[in-house]
């Protein structure tokens, strides 16, 4: 690394990194695609306060806002990988055991990753990171907002739901299998989730009894043993936790909504589900979604049946759809492959951009604040210099919260609060079916 | 299997937007295709379309010559994770000049149609970089009623490769000097090889029988195989990604005086000037590799716009940060150019890297790589800018065959698309 920018840097950091209150700043002139509400072709967005407080055709700003002429640029919100593992090095996976639902993600968290860098200059704000897919029930996920430069606590998304990661497929199968261990089938797969929950019901109406009496004001009682692990899984069976689930044949889908069902629980989202097009129509009425790949294909048995127009085919029967990354490589141009849903199956460019932003956002649990360009949203916003849904688009500034985090004008790293520390990303799903990590 | 068995009548595809690639665009140009050429290009009003032509309208549609991926592992795996069906380098020995990709060549792999799919009409196939020397690269067309007819060239070029990927745990090479050591062995072990058999040559007419020196060589496929490198009849594909190993293994081709094709050279930011003034051409890729800790998000995305700039001539690779010329990502070849556009490379360049440019490197010119009288009738129809994710390949043709735009995956989305 070159000594005179460290120096530089180390200056830099000794500024405060997010000023209390940042001017009010206008993009106007911008072709503003919201994701909510179609496009506006000469758009203005006013920021106050790192919210949206305007946006359309004109905004009554006050006169003392920043303004940036975006005339002949593009404005998105930020996009939202629903399915990341940057910045958790080889640290993703607890691959002792099948259920593993008290780890958290979080505990392996490292902001100084420079994958988070990278996704930010593909206009990545917010990502979800999960666990990897070697355990049937994997454990608990981190929601960031990209903040990169800033320390570890301000990238944590506030207040974001807390989302738990399940497996099922050849995954699990693979890791347990190749042990000699349970689960080393499909039969062995379900027959390990169906005994979680039945020990989670049990572990759960201790609590409940044992709350109700006290509630009532029942004295003496003894307190029930808190393990962590069914406490996580009771948490589901509350609601408390989103359910993602690494899943990708039909079959499976259909057999994994059968196990929600029969346990009372919702499942937010399937990753991956490449083959969700074969029975999109029965899981829309469950309202659960898919992050999945836009052209990923081919890498193992159970991604063979494949198909680029998946996305689109599960939309049109009603599928809340969204695009993910699974790989440090992708998250850095999931515009792109937005853009392909344009090829493939003719999304209209609304929808496109739909699933990279508010699509994950609902995927997430953070669609209220973040995903689209409405009033009140945060403003985590992209200025690019052509359409996004092009091959030739560059993410020229990147803002969350209304703060500047990239700047391609800039040398260097280009990222204005970029503190000088940046770690090498150790790994993050690499496509290849082998490392379960990733897919 | 697609028989490009070519039709004898006259294919005319009429009012497209020609990206001839050789001599520009033609914004109403008539292309027409006979016996497997093209018989003539131009613009409408000067091409006259004989009566009795097969029509193919192409208004508002772009035409331009089939892409050419220089690196792929078609044929060579099916579903990457399946060991069984994985052919992509024999692993036993690093040096193995005397493999032939064309022995495991499975031609009737689903990944070619999806290939074409999207434009690619022909690729080199290889195997993967973790030998030192792996075996000989082949030259295939992604049409052909059998794997003879796709096979157009066998042993089209021999890579070397260098660096982090050819080292072994524990055995050797387990260094970059042993994978060095082990190559110049086996360029010097060949060169005597050959020189004996020359010498043995030379004296076999002559009467002295007796004179043992006369005896050839004990015949050595390895050896065999290096005997036209040597002579620097084919070139040796120099495979590196950072600056320094370039340096090293270039140097080593040049000791022994081989024709030389630099591969990958992915971070070789500090060598650019230097690779400009060997004046030998560049397979870069994958774009999307990752920059190292030191370098800003671009470092490697721009290399091909720098490359050109000075004046160097680049193939891009397919692939992704997984690796260059997976055989399931290889449909992305045209997106990996426009990438190349976004940082700066210019666009006639981009299109060239991936039509012209290779097939000039690979010795094809004559027959591949842009709408050009006498040449192969490799053509792509697209609804707009190929280089563009969001554009849709309508028709292609090879052997000037109209091939049908089906693939394993469009069966699979017709099969379920809902019903109206």
């Amino acid at each position: 690394m070159n000594r005179a920018r460290i120096a530089l840097c180390l200056i830099s950091a000794a500024i405060p990194a997010a000023a209390q209150s940042l001017p009010d700043l206008v993009i106007k002139n911008a072709t503003v695609m919201t994701a909510s509400h179609g496009t506006i072709t000469q758009g203005s967005v006013w920021v106050h306060n790192g919210k949206i407080a305007g946006v359309g055709a004109t905004v009554n700003a006050p006169s003392s806002a920043t303004v940036i002429d975006a005339t002949g640029k593009f404005l998105t919100p930020g996009i939202i990988d629903p399915h990341s593992h940057s910045a958790l090095g080889n640290d993703v996976n607890e691959a002792t055991s099948p259920v593993t639902p008290s780890m958290m993600m979080i505990d392996a968290f490292d902001s100084t990753d420079k994958a988070l860098y990278q996704a930010l200059a593909g206009g990545v704000t917010t990502e979800l990171l999960l666990h990897g897919s070697a355990n049937m029930i994997g454990g608990q996920a981190v929601v960031i907002k990209n903040k990169f430069g800033l320390s570890r606590e301000e990238l944590l998304f506030p207040n974001a739901p807390r989302s738990i990661k399940f497996a099922s497929g050849e995954n699990p199968k693979r890791v347990y299998g190749s042990r000699n261990q349970l689960p080393s089938t499909r039969m062995g797969n379900f027959e390990i989730m169906r005994q979680s929950f039945e020990d989670a019901k049990v572990y759960k109406k201790e609590w409940d009894d044992y709350n109700a009496k006290l509630a009532k004001g029942d004295k003496d009682l003894v307190t029930p043993h808190r393990d962590l692990k069914l406490e996580a899984l009771a948490d589901v069976l509350n609601g408390k936790l989103y359910v993602q689930i690494h899943c990708y044949r039909a079959d499976e889908f259909l057999t994994e909504e059968a196990i929600a069902k029969e346990y009372g629980y919702k499942i937010r989202a399937f990753h991956h589900a490449l083959e969700m097009y074969k029975v999109g129509d029965k899981i829309a009425k469950d309202d659960t979604a898919i992050a999945t790949f836009a052209d990923w294909w081919g890498y193992k048995d159970e991604a063979w049946d494949a198909i680029p127009w998946n996305a689109v085919m599960s939309m049109r029967q009603g599928v809340r759809v969204a695009l993910k990354s699974d790989s440090n490589d992708h998250i850095r141009r999931l515009n792109q492959e937005a853009g392909k849903m344009v090829h493939y199956g003719g999304a209209t460019e609304d929808e496109a951009i739909a699933m990279v932003t508010l699509n994950p956002a609902w995927i997430i649990g953070v669609q209220d604040h973040t995903g689209s360009i409405d009033v009140g949203k945060d403003a985590d916003l992209v200025i690019w210099n052509m359409d996004p849904l092009s091959t030739y688009a560059r993410a020229e500034k990147v803002y969350i919260d209304g703060d500047l985090f990239f700047d391609n004008s800039f040398k260097g790293f280009g990222t204005p609060h970029f503190n000088g520390v940046m770690h090498d990303a150790e790994s993050g799903g690499s496509h290849d079916g082998s490392d379960e990590g990733g897919n | 299997m697609v028989d490009t068995t070519p039709p004898t009548g006259i294919t005319a595809i009429i009012h497209g937007k020609l990206l001839t690639v050789t001599h520009g665009t033609l914004e109403d140009g008539t292309l027409l295709l006979q016996s497997g050429k093209i018989l003539a290009v131009g613009p409408a009003a000067s091409v006259k379309v004989p009566t009795g032509a097969t029509i193919v309208d192409a208004h508002g549609l772009t035409v331009y010559p089939g892409l050419i991926a220089s690196e792929s592992t078609l044929g060579l795996s099916e579903i990457a994770s399946d060991d069984v069906n994985n052919d992509l380098v024999e692993t036993s020995e690093e040096i193995f000049p005397n493999m032939h990709v064309y022995d495991a060549f499975h031609a009737e792999t689903e990944h070619i149609p999806i290939a074409r799919f999207n434009g690619i009409t022909n690729a080199i196939v290889a195997p993967i970089d973790t030998d030192t020397m792996p075996g000989q690269s082949m030259f295939i067309q992604l049409a052909g009623r059998d794997r003879d007819a796709m096979i157009l060239t066998k042993d089209i070029a021999l890579p070397m490769n260098f660096g982090a990927n050819p080292k072994r745990k524990d055995k050797f090479p387990s260094t970059r000097m042993g994978e060095i050591t082990q190559l110049r062995q086996a360029l010097i072990d060949a060169t005597e090889y050959m020189q004996n058999k020359d010498a043995a040559a030379k004296k076999s007419g002559a009467k002295d029988s007796k004179d043992k020196k006369s005896d050839p060589p004990k015949f050595d496929l390895k050896n065999e195989a290096l005997i036209p490198y040597l002579k620097g009849q084919k070139p040796v594909i120099v495979t590196a990604d950072e600056g320094h190993d370039i340096e090293v293994a270039y140097a080593l081709a040049q000791e022994f005086h081989l024709k030389i094709v630099l591969a990958h050279v992915t971070h070789s930011q500090e060598i650019l000037d230097k690779i400009a003034a060997w004046h030998v051409p560049v397979m870069f890729g994958p774009i999307y590799e990752f920059p190292h800790a030191n370098e800003r998000f671009d470092a490697v995305y721009t290399l091909p716009a720098e490359l050109t700039k000075r004046g160097v001539k680049v193939t891009l690779l397919p692939g992704d940060s997984g690796g260059a010329g997976s055989a399931q990502s290889l449909r992305n070849l045209p997106y990996v150019a426009g990438m190349a556009v976004a940082y700066g490379m210019p666009y006639d360049d981009a299109l060239k890297s991936i039509t012209l440019y290779p097939a000039e490197i690979w010795g094809m010119a004559d027959k591949l790589g842009s709408l050009d009288v006498g040449k192969t009738a490799n053509i792509v129809i697209a609804n707009g800018d190929p280089l563009d994710v969001r554009t849709d390949v309508k028709q292609v043709f090879i052997d000037g065959v109209s091939i049908p735009m089906e693939t394993r995956q469009t069966r699979l989305r017709d099969e379920y698309m809902p019903k109206k």
